[in-house]
């Protein structure tokens, strides 16, 4: 499994590389060998994760290692179906390495398999990790769309159709993943209600699930007002996109809680 | 209504109030989480020597208790009830409303016979439905996705209600059950109710895999259910919820009258004597897990928080009339003083029990509330109203959220940027 693992870090290393050569030189046929090397690798990481359920006999979500593999899973998956349904070709510059950050912090926890602890056997396990990695991916995706609102207004008319197609991109991201979050908000409350025996207890990392719902919600009412200029809506979601970082990671490793599960 | 009291109104349910009570509740939950709350009051004045006094003052040490907390989420209740109340009257009638007005709209994006062709076929392909007005035609779908808005800030605001309703109304009590004894709580209607550990195992050694008791709760009037709990999945009957909290590990020993042969069995959780006159007898001191041996051969118990207990040792201190002498013992050793045998056993386990008494109509409805909310998020990002007006003039994009079909439109049309959008 371990060498499966670097196999995919490998590929998506190779892929990033290439991206960023054919986005550097302009080169449209390496972007095409980026793209197709993205893709081996994320067959590769599918099959990775999947292996690795068939062996732990359970969804592979319940510790660090597990979720950032499936959180650059997630991102990968987004970006894929994102250039199938938006031709946002673009968006790979931003998001490959991303996808390939989150993985590295991956390969930085420990990779060994454990049983499931009590409080995690449950059936809401997969519907509230799962929106996590939905979620977290979109807001990822978003910020990585914002960089590139932020690149294009330098040098094009903040009115044009492609900048426009990219602020309606990371609100439709910003959207999916709100509604995401959402499920991973109200599973969680009906979970800790059979496992802890209250809906909310503010511990660390639902206190911080909700920091960045809020942090979301705002983003999705200033863009509802006419007058905020959509750069500094780009710049909005970039800046959050630390505080997904923070509750996804940072949380288990500064605040303890409930939810410090490794 | 006098215009003071409008624009305190018309202020109350703005956006821009909620997002200030937004941003305001996030802050101050930064500060809750990064401050451990609700500790004794010495451990801020360790742990923050120079910034306890600003904890003090601010209650940062218990904010999600303190009242300007709570008063941000009753106005923040107050701002989602008129935004409610705004939308939802905005809503009535909304399909004919939605559609005479797009109908109504005065600015077409001019387009020619061909493009308008190309248009109504790529708007019957998406599975719109058309409506006549005159010369006009609108075609439309996903109209119940402009109720999207509104189920979310309703759905929100009944969230938070009764959210606080079941954080606050359930009675909690925490008690610890030998296996084969029942604890008893005095019932919100009147009477005792039981609760009766007939089992207690655990599913691996140490009880990191799962652990679950039996147990029957038995009501005031005698009805009573027998089940099994584990973590995430208590028991519900009647008002009581009984959750499989934690468990702990008690000592045991057998101890046999030498006169009569009788013989009953204790547990040993606290500091206890054991005696038949109270002037000989066993103290029980402590249990431990695990023990090392030293360089000199000497046994040290060690409390090696291994919930297994892998080699459990019994501290105790025997009194034989003035002679007292502490000692190690281990499962299976015997200890006679006077007329009594003390036999020290393997260790018990017993379970860790929450008993939580809750009206049950609050679970159902926050649960509903929940979905009310999925729903409402659903259709405010899945299924955004689509409105297209078109004329012998050309075509324009109506409803509350029009910017995706506009830039599809353009997208299909492949018109040029700075197009005029009605």
């Amino acid at each position: 499994m371990n060498l499966l693992f670097f196999v995919v870090f490998g590929a998506y290393f190779l892929a990033v590389i290439a991206q960023f050569s054919a986005t550097a030189f302009k080169k449209e046929k390496l972007a095409r060998i980026a793209w197709w090397l993205f893709l081996a690798a994320f067959a590769l990481h599918s099959l990775f994760l999947v292996l690795r359920g068939v062996i732990a006999r359970r969804l592979p979500l319940s510790n660090q290692f597990e979720f950032a593999c499936a959180f650059a899973w997630g991102i990968a998956l987004l970006l894929i179906v994102l250039r199938d349904k938006t031709k946002a070709d673009w968006l790979s510059a931003a998001a490959m390495p991303a996808a390939l950050l989150v993985l590295t912090y991956a390969a930085l926890q420990p990779r060994e398999i454990t049983e499931l602890m009590p409080a995690l056997r449950s059936a809401w396990f997969g519907i509230h990790i799962g929106s996590a990695v939905f979620s977290y991916s979109a807001f990822v995706l978003a910020g990585c769309a914002g960089l590139r609102y932020i690149r294009g207004g330098k040098t094009a008319d903040p009115d044009d159709r492609k900048q426009r197609q990219t602020d309606y991109l990371i609100y439709r991201l910003v959207g999916f993943g709100f509604l995401f979050l959402t499920v991973v908000i109200l599973s969680g409350a009906i979970w800790a209600e059979q496992a802890w025996s209250a809906f909310w207890t503010w511990d660390p990392k639902e206190t911080w699930a909700l920091i960045t719902w809020i942090i979301y919600a705002v983003y999705l009412h200033l863009r509802l007002r006419r007058k905020m200029d959509p750069a500094v809506l780009a710049w909005y979601v970039i800046i959050a996109v630390p505080v997904v970082l923070f509750t996804f990671a940072g949380v288990n490793t500064l605040l303890p809680g409930l939810h410090s599960y490794g | 209504m006098g215009l003071r009291m409008k624009k305190i109104l018309s202020y109350l349910r703005s956006m821009r109030f909620g997002i200030l009570l937004l941003v305001l509740i996030a802050l101050l939950s930064v500060a809750g989480s990064v401050i451990p709350q609700e500790r004794e009051l010495a451990w801020y004045v360790e742990n923050y020597p120079g910034a306890h006094p600003t904890i003090f003052f601010l209650q940062l040490y218990r904010v999600f208790q303190s009242w300007y907390f709570l008063l941000l989420l009753g106005l923040l209740c107050v701002n989602l009830t008129l935004c409610s109340l705004l939308r939802g009257r905005s809503l009535l009638g909304s399909r004919e409303r939605l559609l005479s007005a797009c109908a109504g709209m005065k600015n077409s994006v001019p387009l020619s016979g061909e493009g308008l062709i190309r248009l109504e076929q790529h708007l019957k392909s998406k599975g719109c439905r058309s409506a006549e007005f005159g010369r006009t035609r609108v075609y439309y779908k996903h109209l119940p996705g402009a109720w999207g808005s509104f189920v979310t800030h309703l759905s929100i605001l009944l969230t938070v209600i009764v959210g606080a309703m079941a954080l606050t109304l359930p009675q909690v009590t925490d008690m610890d059950c030998l296996p084969g004894e029942s604890v008893t709580l005095k019932d919100p209607n009147g009477g005792t109710a039981r609760f009766t550990v007939s089992d207690f195992r655990t599913n691996d050694a140490g009880g990191r895999l799962d652990f679950a008791s039996r147990l029957t709760v038995t009501l005031p009037d005698g009805r009573s259910r027998l089940g099994e709990i584990s973590v995430n999945h208590p028991l519900s009957f009647g008002p009581y919820k009984v959750y499989q909290q934690s468990y702990g590990t008690a000592g045991s020993v057998t101890v046999t009258n030498l006169q009569n042969q009788g013989s009953d069995s204790f547990a040993l959780t606290d500091l206890s004597f054991l005696s038949m006159d109270n002037q000989s007898g066993v103290w029980f001191v402590a249990l431990y897990p695990d023990y090392l041996i030293n360089a000199n051969g000497e046994i040290l118990p060690v409390n090696t928080g291994d919930p297994a207990y892998p080699h459990p040792v019994y501290h105790v201190q025997t009194v034989n009339g003035e002679e007292r002498e502490d000692r190690l013992l281990f499962p299976g050793d015997t200890v006679e003083i006077g007329a009594l045998r003390f036999r020290f056993d393997e260790p018990l386990r017993y379970p860790g029990l929450r008993i939580k008494v809750t009206p049950s109509w609050i679970e159902p409805l926050l649960i509903a509330c929940f979905a009310l909310m999925i729903a409402g998020l659903y259709l405010l990002f899945f299924l955004p109203p689509v409105l297209v007006r078109l004329d012998d003039e050309g075509y324009a994009v109506g409803g509350p959220k029009p910017e995706g079909m506009r830039l599809e439109l353009m997208d299909l049309l492949n018109m040029d940027k700075g197009e005029a959008h009605s």
